[in-house]
């Protein structure tokens, strides 16, 4: 489905031409004059015209990550995506691809689903029960007395998808952004061996975090913090975003274990056919992406504290526990860790300019049994730690953002692919505004 | 059950991913008899006799004895699995002694099977073996026994496999059924010998590795120093060896069959090299005390269930093949009434003999006894019709025409039912059907998987016989 069947959603710049010439230029001044290097001025986190922007420029013209395949198993199975003002129905549809229809009836409005998840049929409004067919044409509104009602007129809007490995995308703007087929193709090759048409859900999280989005996602983007996360510390390498030269002394250790496991991991890869190199495009193309696959420290299968595995069944075709973790970021608002166990996405979706839903999302093979094959409270425990320690670190910083005393500051070298992030980010908009 | 409107599944041509048994569809289905599953024969131990057929002498000292059922019944088992045979050692006016022994045959050729036999001069019983067994000969057996088997279905069916000396016959029942059937398995065996010229099977087992490729085998010499021209391994068993022959060992079930202490080591080793424990399967050819009360408890088992089931079939024979399916795969030896038996790993059920089968015949769920409970025929009546619905909730019945749609006539009888578009499409209407059929002709307001759950939209439908409706 790429074909766009609706009248325009929005005209590009609908909110910059609507606002009042003043405001506008003092908010492209600050984009303008960003000191690169250093964090954002503090109305990107607590201004609300600019939330107002970034839905527009950033959540409505670029690729969301909205869910994974295994989030819709069948045929009529959906899910419904909110972000900032916008609610979006993800629909398996009956040839097994995906509909994104806006979630909004063309009667009066209201929210065509109400549930975050389930499955159906057709699509019925709750308030005067207009019906919608799966591809959102109109099929029926009982209208006594109308002559002139065409339904023709009436169908759901629609929204672009793709499903590349299994990731389902989305995209709302009229023309989606055509490079992400070419990230597609640098990610698709590293997550399909994890076949995630073959897992289910074993345990979804929501939180809200007190914090702006994209203190969320510059958080996510770096790990000098991640001395606060000891459960995580356990397995993942506490040296990760670091490089030869940059190693503090108490990590000295941790580093040349890291470089082994590495390399015997490397060697793994190649045996197998599995790409492993780093692709790290994060401000270089539209659809920004790092992927890389990395070994986890003690048996380096899984999150967990000894490294060992989480689920007892491999994911998809996968020969070997022993694969670390493929890693994904995209930008504007994922990120995802593949095992040979267990897969957990990330998807960040804006609630306004303060708060952010996280959606965390533990995939294990279909087959796999709670009980038996995992345990789901081991099996989300490192993340379920890491998530809400993150919170509050991202909380921390939305404080100090609101704080009159609050002044930039400069992202260290191991920072880089935040600053990377807030790069592509403040590029994305200009462009927008422009 | 009729449903238009629904386009009937057309079966998919399917790849078989891993690796699955023959007899794994039949044995996953609960519907009615399967002609198929009766081929071949039930899944429990039973005591049969059983005639030599065949002979033939193996590398080692071995001895294959190739059997059939005096019944002409095949053998139904498990790759992997034994029997326990009497052997009238001492004459035939004396007791019997029983042995076990590990079926060398592939359950994929289920007309005859195979023991082999390794000749331990010793012994009370394996010389008498090789000396008195021959075609002809006819001997009591029980079985199949043991759950050291290979799974009925595995899409990862990834194995390696272990044997040492005599431990090979069970090995060679699972790679020979692996070689006989498609998919997508990989295994690797590492087999260990005493000397060079004591490996059973060398040459089915090298015929085999070169025309499947989905196969490796390797071999290995103990400690004795190995002949000149040997290429193999030579050494006991290490984890550098394991992880030579299988580096992704990690990721592969193991199946492990030899002596005690060579059983010990492997355990020990293959965790070294990061096997999760639960994916060690083993089958002990010498034991302590311990392990022999174990599988002697086994027998004891399938001693009694073989018994249990031979009276079911005498008291009625139809009733019991009639209850086959559902009672198939359920028994699993290698379970007492204190637990699983250790030497044999997982935890598994007995078979329940009277467990009732799951769904009546023609899909529709069962009427618990709640929903049976009111009676429809003190409901009062109204309309007219040659059929009569009854709503069980509403507690009325209604006569209605076979080309009536079943919404009208119900609402107006004081059934509350949601309704909206009234052409199977919104889906408002949608209640669940207890018994009864329908014709259904909706427009996507219902799903199959609904239809399957008995749900139906009684605005597009109409009825084809007498219903009980929960509504
Ligand atoms: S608002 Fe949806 S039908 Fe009226
Ligand atoms: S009333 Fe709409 S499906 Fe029956
Ligand atoms: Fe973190």
């Amino acid at each position: 489905m790429t074909a766009s069947v609706n009248a325009p959603l929005n005209s590009r710049g609908k909110l910059a031409s609507s606002l009042p010439a003043e405001q506008l230029a003092e908010i492209s001044e600050l984009f303008e004059f960003r000191r690169k290097g250093y964090s954002l001025d503090a109305p990107f986190y607590t201004d609300a015209t600019i939330f107002k922007i970034d839905m527009e420029a950033i959540f409505g013209q670029h690729w969301i990550f909205a869910a994974s395949i295994a989030e819709l198993p069948e045929a009529g199975d959906y899910v419904t995506v909110d972000y900032g003002p916008y609610s979006l129905i993800v629909l398996r549809n009956d040839d097994g691809g995906v509909n994104v229809l806006h979630n909004v009836c063309r009667h009066r409005g209201a929210r065509v689903l109400t549930e975050p998840a389930g499955s159906t049929g057709n699509l019925v409004c709750g308030y005067h029960s207009w019906t919608y067919s799966p591809e959102g044409n109109l099929i029926h509104a009982s209208a006594p007395g109308e002559t002139k009602f065409d339904k023709g007129c009436f169908g759901l809007k629609r929204a672009h998808s793709r499903v590349v490995a299994g990731l389902i995308f989305v995209c709302i703007a009229d023309e989606p952004p055509a490079d992400f087929d070419e990230t597609a193709k640098i990610f698709e090759p590293y997550l399909a061996p994890h076949d995630l048409s073959k897992t289910k859900i074993a345990y979804q999280q929501n939180i809200v975090e007190e914090g702006n989005w994209k203190l969320v996602m510059e958080n996510n983007r770096e790990c000098y913090h991640c001395d606060g996360h000891p459960e995580l510390a356990c397995s993942l390498f506490p040296t990760w975003g670091l490089t030869e030269g940059l190693i503090p002394a108490h990590l000295e250790e941790v580093w040349d274990r890291n470089k082994e496991a590495q390399s015997s991991l490397e060697e793994r890869c190649r045996r197998y056919g599995l790409p492993y190199e780093v692709v790290e495009e994060l401000d270089t193309r539209i659809a920004g992406i790092r992927i890389s696959r990395e070994s986890l420290d003690g048996d380096g299968e899984s999150f967990s504290p000894d490294g060992h595995r989480l689920s007892k069944k491999l994911l998809g075709d996968l020969p070997d526990f022993r694969l670390g973790r493929c890693s994904m970021h995209l930008q504007p608002n994922s990120w995802f860790h593949f095992q040979s166990d267990h897969v957990i996405t990330f998807g960040v979706f804006p609630i306004n300019e303060h708060q952010s839903l996280v959606r965390t999302t533990w995939l294990v093979a279909d087959d796999a049994e709670e009980g038996v094959d995992y345990d789901l409270e081991k099996l989300t425990y490192t993340w379920k730690q890491t998530n809400l320690q993150d919170k509050a670190f991202v909380e921390l910083c939305q404080t100090g953002a609101g704080s009159p005393a609050y002044e930039p500051g400069p992202y260290m070298k191991s920072e880089y692919q935040v600053e990377a992030f807030i790069n592509w980010y403040v590029q994305r908009v200009q462009e927008h505004l422009a | 059950m009729i449903e238009l409107g629904t386009v009937a599944a057309i079966l998919e041509p399917q790849r078989i991913r891993g690796l699955e048994m023959p007899w794994n569809r039949v044995m996953g289905t609960t519907e009615g008899p399967a002609g198929a599953a009766r081929a071949l024969g039930p899944w429990h131990p039973q005591e049969f006799m059983a005639e030599c057929v065949e002979t033939v002498p193996e590398a080692g000292g071995m001895m294959t004895f190739v059997f059939r059922r005096c019944d002409g019944a095949p053998l139904a088992f498990r790759a992997g699995q034994y029997v326990n045979v009497a052997f009238p050692v001492n004459g035939e006016d004396q007791d019997p002694v029983d042995r076990s022994y590990s079926l060398s045959s592939s359950p994929t050729e289920p007309w005859t099977f195979s023991i082999t036999v390794k000749c331990d001069p010793t012994g009370l019983v394996s010389p008498w073996v090789h000396e008195n067994v021959a075609p002809g000969t006819v001997l009591e057996m029980l079985g199949p026994v043991g759950a050291f088997h290979l799974p009925d279905a595995d899409r990862r069916a990834r194995y390696l496999l272990l044997a040492a000396g005599a431990g090979i016959t069970p090995i060679m029942s699972m790679l020979r059924t692996i070689h006989s059937l498609p998919g997508t398995a990989d295994v690797v065996v590492l087999y260990h010998g005493a000397e060079a010229g004591g490996f059973a099977f060398h040459e089915e087992l090298a015929y085999i590795a070169s025309v499947d490729s989905r196969v490796k085998v390797f071999y290995a010499l103990g400690d004795r120093s190995k002949p000149e021209g040997w290429e193999w391994l030579s050494g006991r068993l290490t984890a550098a060896m394991l992880d030579d022959v299988a580096p992704d060992a990690n990721g592969r079930q193991v199946y492990a069959c030899g002596p005690e202490g060579y059983l010990n080591t492997a355990t020990e080793l293959l965790g070294k090299i990061g096997v999760d424990d639960t994916s060690i399967n083993m089958e002990f050819f010498t034991g302590d005390r311990q392990t022999i009360l174990e599988y002697q408890a086994e027998i004891a088992l399938a001693v009694d269930i073989a018994e249990e089931i031979a009276e079911e079939i005498a008291d009625s024979a139809e009733d019991y093949y009639e209850s086959q399916p559902t009672a198939f795969g359920l028994y699993e030896p290698g379970y007492d009434a204190e637990g699983p038996l250790k030497a044999t790993g997982l935890p598994l059920e007995t078979v329940d003999p009277d467990a009732p089968t799951s769904e009546a015949p023609d899909g529709s769920p069962d009427v618990g006894p709640e929903a049976a409970t009111p009676d429809a025929s003190s409901f009062d009546t109204v309309g007219t019709g040659s059929l009569t619905l009854s709503f069980m909730r509403t507690g009325i019945n209604v006569r209605i025409d076979p080309t009536e749609h079943i919404l009208g006539p119900a609402q107006r009888a004081g059934v509350r039912i949601g309704a909206n578009c009234k052409e199977g499409m919104c889906g408002s209407c949608k209640i669940v059907k207890l018994s009864g059929e329908i014709e259904m002709n909706h427009q996507g307001g219902i799903r199959a998987r609904e239809i399957d759950a008995g749900k139906f939209l009684p605005c597009c439908s109409t009825a084809r016989t007498d219903m009980v409706i929960d509504a």
